[in-house]
């Protein structure tokens, strides 16, 4: 593990899967759901941005906003459309909200395949700069904004969830729907926000990546399951959790292959889940979550 | 404080004879529960004659067609693959989605048995269903405690795993080429071919919906169901539910199991892509689809997915688009599924000649009062 | 009556959420052939104390043990050895049958271990039901007057359900039944009826343990009553003692009342119970003072 190179790309990995965690957490703590649309609004966006510009002849940033703007209102559409009007229904709709949501998602994939095409579209390069050489390690633009946006996004998220009477509310609201609702506090504005900010997080994060990795229509299933992993990883107890649950599985994803062949991947990343799962479910980093 | 059963103990760990009914006014019906059962009965065997004439037909159907063949024994795969995630899923209420392996751990045991021992195939067909719920049981065991989705991204990441070690494992599975030509199963020294291969497949699936319709029906069906929906009061009626909820996974694990070796045992090869990820959801989706009142919306369900997806030329692309939005459609609008569409439509048309009848004949009313 | 020997014996039973103690060390005894009443005002631990009990809940401290063996365990276990309980909000599986959810009392025998549970699902293909398990449904259906078993759980009113919960703890043949509230939501008639089943219960050597508001109905009805207050035991003695005592006067008045008139009592505690009975009530006050 002393490659530089490796770690940089550990980094990039693990701050992908760490802000696909944090959109999972939002929507966690406000309204008490994983919601595992998130891979989809992620490939989503990255697909929609490369397909307007390589497809449409978009020039590159009016194709992002574009693409945030179709995957917020898709993230809006899950709680307003699916979400909601499941859970509504009672009893066992826990369940039912998980499924209606994985429909989503499949729904998405296919969309996306049947109108994007089925193959991985090139990521787009979004600044101009040379790559930056730090230590023996090359870091391009793409790998550095990717980097540094992740830590700015997760450190002002951490400052407005703390400190802004919006934080509070989520909080709030997400601790017990029913009793928040009793309280008369705006529980389906908090949550719909919540969901919006997600599908933004989400968007940006595919965006990124996909601009260094590619995109393809049947990415968003696999990204879904590692930003879930990112959250039990890190823990759901506090909102760096999925940042570092993210890491640590950048870093899996990246050393394992190098030391031990790509297929071993898949079997360290299910070991390491069991781990986890039977031993501490509520995540490496967190002290219990609050009751 | 006395140890000893008193002769009042041991009377009231099995009731006497009972006393009256405390209110005399509301007449007790003791048949009731008993007409009940048999009427549920009674519609297991319409249900299953309907499968057996649609099965039938599918058989017809196929004829001398290679290509149909192929699409009859794909319907039949998706539907025991669909039927074992209904058990867990529709009845105990836990979404697996390692059933892409647990079909491959059928398919290839069958081929394992065939190509590398002198065994009886038939012996692939029940070490893949048990290796298959041991699997499940362990994999469930891993999220006893836990939400959901836990369940689901551990078997998600237990079928990845899975399939790269299929794909690494050269030595014993084959690698990316996996195994073929293998011997066919024999039963009594009789090889069916064709034809009496797809009669089989339509008869094995039939037989497995009608058996878990039965188990659906049964105490121990009743108990999970219950489960689902009130895990706390099963708890306290003496049932553990995290261990409920292990067998219902481990027989559903070991039906999604029999549908890879039906499908290996037809086809005469696996490789790690025969069955592939996105199979667990066209399963999931199939018991939604279908309807989840009974294990032959599942089949239902994988009849139609296999038709839209595989056999309607104009929707060679967007088949699988559509079936995702048809399933989001039924969940949002209709939760019972498109059997349950039917089974209400028939009802209302039950109801509607039953209306008929009682306006023709005023006077009798209770013919109307069964039907409503 | 017949005072029988201790069939279930719980000592210094305590539980406390964070820094709130909800029971605090109850010694609690019934007896084979009674009923023992639980009174309180709400919050004062009662449900609590069942959930302890039937293991719903894990004690922090304290032991129990039924037939003179220790009772510990997850709540299957406990169910096997001799418990059935009812919910306060009932517990019925809202899409099955009635039938069906009385059969979750008795199938449970069979499905205790994981061995069990398979060999019974598997059997489940070949004898769908079971004629005894068919035979005691309908027995108990009869005995509590429940009929027309084919209708969904869903389409039953609170007191039927109620009613039905109470029937599928029967057919667990349960040594002590614990009954949560059983009377909430019934009308007067199914009242009596409830009333009359419970004390059939009782007369066939089950030892009871019955929750409710209403004490005054609690008191015609039990052996022995417990007034709990804070999680604490402020009373225990047979429901006369326990009326007339100071600290159900203290309880339920805020204040000791020195002249011992049981009409006042009564009527009062009438007409505390309806405020008692509406959660939602409390819970809206609660909400608006937050």
């Amino acid at each position: 593990m002393d490659q530089p190179q490796l770690w940089v790309s550990a980094l990039t990995q693990g701050s992908f899967f760490g802000l696909l965690g944090l959109a999972y957490y939002l929507v966690l703590i406000g309204a008490g759901f994983f919601n595992i649309a998130v891979g989809a609004y992620a490939s989503l966006a990255g697909l929609l941005t490369s397909w307007l510009v390589v497809e449409k002849d978009f020039s590159l940033w009016p194709a992002i906003a574009i693409a945030l703007a179709v995957t917020v209102v898709v993230a809006g559409a899950t709680e307003l459309l699916v979400v909601r009007p499941v859970q509504r229904r009672g009893r066992g709709s826990e369940l039912a909200a998980l499924v209606s949501v994985t429909a989503l998602l499949f729904v998405i994939a296919q969309f996306a395949g049947f109108e994007f095409g089925y193959t991985t579209l090139p990521g787009q390069q979004l600044l101009d700069i040379e790559p930056v050489q730090i230590g023996g390690a090359i870091i391009t633009a793409n790998a550095l904004i990717m980097i540094v946006l992740t830590f700015a996004i997760f450190l002002l998220l951490a400052m407005l969830i703390r400190t802004t009477r919006a934080g509070r509310l989520l909080r709030a609201v997400g601790d017990s729907n029913p009793v928040a609702n009793m309280l008369g506090l705006p529980v389906h504005r908090v949550r719909l926000i919540a969901f919006l900010l997600c599908g933004l997080l989400a968007g940006v994060a595919g965006l990124l990546f996909s601009s260094q990795a590619g995109v393809s229509s049947s990415s968003g299933l696999g990204w879904a399951i590692s930003g879930f992993l990112a959250v039990v990883i890190g823990g759901a107890g506090n909102i760096i959790g999925p940042l570092i649950g993210g890491i640590v599985l950048g870093m899996l994803q990246i050393f394992v292959p190098y030391y031990w062949g790509g297929n071993a991947t898949n079997i360290v990343l299910l070991v390491v889940a069991a781990a986890f799962f039977s031993l501490r479910p509520q995540g490496a980093f967190a002290q219990r979550v609050r009751v | 404080m006395s140890t000893e059963v008193s002769p009042e103990h041991s009377r009231a760990a099995t009731p006497g004879p009972l006393t009256p009914a405390p209110a005399p006014s509301a007449a007790p019906n003791p048949s009731a529960g008993r007409e009940s059962a048999r009427r549920s009965g009674v519609h297991d065997k319409g249900s299953l004659m309907v499968a057996v004439v649609i099965g039938a037909l599918l058989i017809v159907w196929a004829g001398n067609n290679s290509y149909r063949y192929s699409l009859v024994q794909t319907a039949a795969l998706y539907a025991l693959i669909g039927v074992g995630v209904y058990i867990p899923f529709v009845m105990g209420g836990s979404l697996s989605l390692a059933y892409a392996a647990y079909a491959s751990i059928g398919g290839y045991s069958v081929a394992l048995i065939a190509s590398k021992t002198s065994l009886p195939v038939w012996l692939g067909w029940f070490i893949g269903a048990a290796a298959s719920a041991v699997a499940a049981v362990i994999l469930g065991q891993l999220t006893r405690r836990l939400a959901g989705l836990y369940l689901a991204c551990i078997t998600f990441l237990f079928a990845q795993a899975f399939q790269s070690w299929l794909n690494s494992a050269s030595g014993i599975t084959g690698g990316q080429s996996g195994i073929g030509g293998f011997r066919a199963t024999s039963i009594f020294g009789w090889v069916p071919h064709h034809r009496a291969q797809i009669v089989m497949a339509v008869v094995l699936v039939i037989a497995v919906g009608y058996a878990v319709d039965r188990m659906r029906l049964s105490p121990w069906g009743v108990t999970l169901r219950a489960m689902r929906e009130v895990p706390a009061a099963v708890e306290a009626s003496g049932v553990r539910v995290s261990m409920l909820n292990l067998v219902a996974l481990g027989f559903g694990a070991a039906v999604a199991a029999l549908g890879g070796s039906l499908f290996t045992t037809v086809t005469s090869v696996v490789t790690p892509g025969t069955f592939t990820l996105n199979l667990v959801f066209l399963a999931v989706f199939m018991a939604l689809l279908g309807g989840q009142a009974t294990p032959w919306g599942a089949i239902a369900g994988a009849v139609l997915i296999v038709e839209l997806t595989l056999n309607v030329p104009s929707l060679e692309t967007s088949g699988s688009l559509l079936v995702a939005i048809v399933v989001l459609v039924v969940m949002l609008v209709a939760p019972t599924g498109v059997l349950g569409i039917v089974n209400t439509g028939r009802r209302r048309l039950a109801s509607v000649v039953a209306d008929r009848r009682r306006a023709d004949t005023p006077i009798d009313q209770s013919d109307g009062d069964s039907l409503a | 009556m017949t005072a029988g020997d201790v069939l279930l014996s719980g000592r210094g039973i305590s539980k406390r959420y964070g820094g709130v103690v909800a029971v605090d060390s109850v010694d609690v005894d019934v007896a084979a052939g009674e009923i023992l009443g639980l009174v309180g005002p709400n919050g004062a631990g009662k449900t609590t104390l069942v959930d302890l009990i039937c293991g719903a809940q894990e004690a922090d401290a304290g032991t129990l043990s039924l037939q003179g063996r220790p009772l510990d365990g997850p709540s299957s276990r406990r169910a096997h050895r001799g418990l059935a309980r009812t919910f306060q909000h009932p517990q019925l599986a809202l899409s099955l049958t009635v039938a069906e959810n009385l059969q979750v009392g008795r199938a449970a025998r069979r499905n205790s271990r994981f061995g069990r549970m398979i060999v019974s699902g598997l059997a489940g293909i070949f004898r769908t039901e079971p004629a005894d398990d068919l035979r005691d449904i309908e027995t108990v259906a009869a005995e509590l007057g429940i009929t027309r078993l084919e209708r969904r759980a869903d389409a039953l009113t609170l007191g039927e359900q109620r009613l039905v919960e109470v029937g599928r703890a029967l057919c667990q043949e349960p040594l002590v039944l614990l009954l949560d509230e059983p009377f909430a939501g019934s009308d007067a008639e199914s009242l009596a009826g409830i009333a009359d089943i419970i004390r059939s219960v009782r007369d066939r050597g089950h030892g009871v343990i019955l929750v409710d508001h209403n004490v005054d109905l609690v008191a015609s009805l039990v052996d022995r009553m417990m007034l709990l207050e804070s999680g604490r035991v402020a009373f225990v003695g047979t429901a006369e003692e326990c009326l007339a005592s100071d600290e159900m006067r203290r309880v339920y008045f805020g204040a000791a009342d020195d002249g011992r008139d049981h009409g006042v009592l009564r009527r009062t505690a009438e007409a505390v119970t309806p405020s008692n009975a509406g959660p939602t009530a409390s819970g809206a006050q609660v909400a608006a003072d937050a």
